[in-house]
């Protein structure tokens, strides 16, 4: 279709949808449209189509009716929803959706700086000794002091 | 076994019938907060999901696995969802609709593709299995209703799927265009069409 013919369907196409607006909105005004039945229809639509197209219109929203599941299936399928619900749930809950933070390399506190470089290279201590191998070291190292201190009184 | 809704198209104890945009969006943005919350839009469009994938498939098992596959799809990408209707949109603007149909209309698409392999029930027996109040129901009407179904499940797919979004899920043109991935005019066309084929094909005599 071209030209004025096409215009005119899609005319008819429009004035349909307007009238599908009002029908499907339930207003009661759609009685009073053109094409509804009365008539007017014979004198404003000669060849009687734009009123079957109306007619069946009227016909489609009253007769073809809207179905429901079983309320079995809409049970289980909400209890399948609410486990996906939780799974997705889950990863907010554990921080998975948090930003991650970069580990930065340890900076020893201003004041903990050693003195001077030399200082620094005769830390011989550990990095990394638990607190009891620590006080073990220490407790040795005094019992050894006091042994030696007690010889030297003895000789 | 498929039930049907309380409330019908049309019907007078129907519901609002164009969702507003402001019903959709603090949902969605609860479900977003906290996945749990989906459950709302969840109950709002189940029915709606599941007529579609019903009239497309004509098959109760086939609508159900549809139905399922879009829910838990539209839950899973929740998080990318980006709501983009604004007030001037329309009165029934809301992405999320839209949205959630495109899946749908995949997953029912994926779903025919399985269905190859097996048989399914032809559309217009699934008025047979309807609730018990079905049975009560005035004879002729039902006749009418199932004449109706048969056109429309004569129509080619676009425009059965344009017709049923339009009646049966009451979607705007606007929000069809969406799911259908055509212009507002496109769909505006498509449906003019379907319906005088509908109306052509009730009219003559059997």
């Amino acid at each position: 279709m071209t030209g004025p013919i096409a215009d005119a369907f899609e005319i008819e196409a429009l004035v349909t949808d307007r009238y599908l607006d009002t029908l499907l909105a339930g207003r009661p005004d759609v009685a009073a449209l053109p094409g509804s039945g009365g008539a007017t229809d014979v004198a404003d639509d000669p060849d009687g189509l734009t009123a079957a197209v109306r007619a069946i219109s009227r016909r489609l929203a009253t007769d073809l009716p809207r179905f429901h599941p079983s309320f079995r299936f809409e049970e289980r399928l909400a209890l399948r929803l609410a486990e996906l619900a939780a799974s997705m749930r889950l990863p907010v809950a554990a921080g998975g959706e948090g930003q991650p933070i970069p580990i930065r390399a340890l900076q020893p506190l201003p004041d903990l700086e050693p003195e001077s470089p030399d200082a620094a290279s005769d830390d011989r201590r550990p990095l990394l000794i638990g607190g009891a191998v620590a006080a073990s070291a220490i407790s040795l190292a005094g019992a050894w002091l006091a042994w030696r201190d007690r010889r030297r009184r003895v000789t | 076994m498929a039930r049907r809704a309380l409330w019908r198209v049309g019907g007078a104890e129907s519901p609002a019938r164009i969702a507003h945009l402001d019903r959709d969006r603090p949902l969605v943005e609860a479900a977003k907060r906290d996945p749990a919350q989906f459950d709302a839009l969840y109950r709002r469009y189940l029915a709606r999901v599941y007529s579609y994938a019903y009239y497309e498939l004509g098959n109760h098992h086939a609508a159900e696995d549809a139905t399922a596959a879009t829910f838990l799809a539209a839950l899973s990408n929740l998080p990318r969802f980006e709501e983009r209707a604004r007030p001037a949109d329309g009165e029934g603007a809301s992405t999320f609709r839209v949205w959630l149909f495109q899946i749908a209309r995949n997953e029912v698409a994926a779903e025919r593709r399985r269905a190859r392999r097996r048989p399914t029930a032809p559309l217009e027996g699934a008025l047979t299995i309807a609730d018990p109040l079905d049975v009560q129901a005035d004879a002729e009407r039902l006749d009418d209703a199932r004449a109706a179904w048969q056109a429309v499940g004569r129509l080619p797919e676009d425009r059965r799927q344009a017709i049923v979004l339009r009646f049966v899920d009451e979607l705007s043109t606007a929000e069809i265009a969406g799911v259908l991935g055509r212009t507002e005019g496109a769909v505006r066309v498509l449906i003019h069409r379907a319906l005088r084929a509908v109306a052509g094909d009730l009219s003559r005599p059997e």
